[in-house]
């Protein structure tokens, strides 16, 4: 870690808000990623942005350096966003409750067609990712959607290279096979 | 696929991530020049992570996310308001009742309390007050007469004998 990361996660940790905002405009980008990865949806990958950063503030203390800070926060994002996947999966019928402040995508009120669409696409990419393990799962979206190496991928996920190639392989596998049909 | 394939499976997605050396890198060169099946198969990899990622990055690249930031704000100041219990407990700084050193002693109190705080505020059985209304002496009988003031019972006292005092009302 540089030491500008380090000053600021200890700004953070002594709870500095404003650090947490520098965080915050450092990686929110990153986060929301890995958890449209997983759930794609748009309010849900947002309310899991949310968690993440208040989680974040509120465990950093326990952060002592070990492993990269990205890592740290992948993983957080990442077991945030597989428990939403989880829920969701128990409730499929988007509640409105709790959607104060929420504003539309601009392209989604341009263009309702694309977003039905878009939606419909996502719905059979959510239904094929949620067919695969877990380990998979997290494989597949650190690798295809945040490009992380599989250095990085091995520290988020806390097993070894050779455990990351072969989870990244199987699911590689099964999602062609699952959504073979959708490219055809 | 031929057997040099399956050789190259794992090669194969290592060159796809990137992953390979260079010597590594030159052997799958090689070999893809002539395999149609693996370059349908890079391809078929190539097809897949488009499909997972371009609707993410889109998403992305829709996403205003100033609006959120003053949700974490909030959340978080939600968050670190107190429960009345803890603001309570701060202010008298008393450790956390779940702790034996706390709830044992305050326990024994409490029932040394209800034990003899009763005693403290025992009212004496009390005899019943009177007043002597009056006494009147007389040559056969002395008479007292008085009257309780709880029971509002008067009660003639008739002196016949000084060792056979007997009361009637």
């Amino acid at each position: 870690m540089n030491p500008d990361e380090i000053q600021l996660i200890s700004r953070c940790q002594k709870g500095d808000q404003e650090a947490l905002k520098e965080i915050f405009d450092q990686y929110h980008q990153k986060v929301y990623r890995v958890a449209y990865g997983v759930v794609r949806e748009r309010e849900e990958a947002l309310d899991i942005v949310q968690e993440v950063f208040i989680k974040l503030y509120r465990s950093i203390r326990n952060f002592k350096g070990k492993s990269k800070f990205y890592t740290y926060l992948y993983r957080m994002a990442m077991n945030t966003a597989i428990d939403h996947s989880r829920k969701m999966k128990k409730s499929p019928f988007l509640s409105l409750d709790g959607m104060e402040g929420f504003q539309p995508a601009e392209r989604e009120e341009r263009d309702p067609d694309h977003t039905f669409l878009r939606r419909e696409q996502q719905e059979r990419i959510r239904g094929a990712l949620e067919k695969l393990p877990i380990d998979q799962k997290k494989a597949l979206i650190f690798r295809e959607v945040e490009g992380l190496s599989y250095q990085e991928m091995a520290e988020s996920m806390g097993c070894s290279i050779g455990t990351v190639m072969s989870r990244l392989h199987y699911a590689r596998k099964r999602i062609r096979e699952l959504l073979g049909s959708y490219e055809e | 696929m031929k057997g040099s394939c399956s050789a190259l499976s794992e090669l194969l997605e290592k060159y796809f991530d990137q992953e390979v050396t260079d010597e590594e890198r030159s052997l799958v060169d090689t070999h893809l020049v002539d395999c149609h099946a693996c370059r349908d198969l890079l391809k078929s990899m190539e097809k897949m992570r488009d499909l997972v990622k371009a609707p993410v990055e889109e998403a992305v690249g829709e996403e205003n996310f100033q609006w959120v930031w003053q949700k974490i704000e909030r959340g978080i100041r939600e968050e670190e308001r107190p429960a009345f219990w803890e603001t309570l407990q701060r202010w008298l700084q008393i450790p956390p009742l779940s702790k034996r050193r706390v709830w044992i002693p305050a326990a024994a109190m409490v029932m040394i309390l209800f034990i003899t705080l009763p005693l403290f505020f025992k009212k004496n059985p009390s005899y019943q007050s009177a007043s002597v209304v009056e006494y009147v002496e007389s040559a056969t009988n002395n008479v007292m007469v008085y009257e309780s003031e709880n029971s509002k019972v008067t009660v003639i006292w008739l002196f016949e004998e000084p060792e056979m005092e007997t009361p009637s009302s």
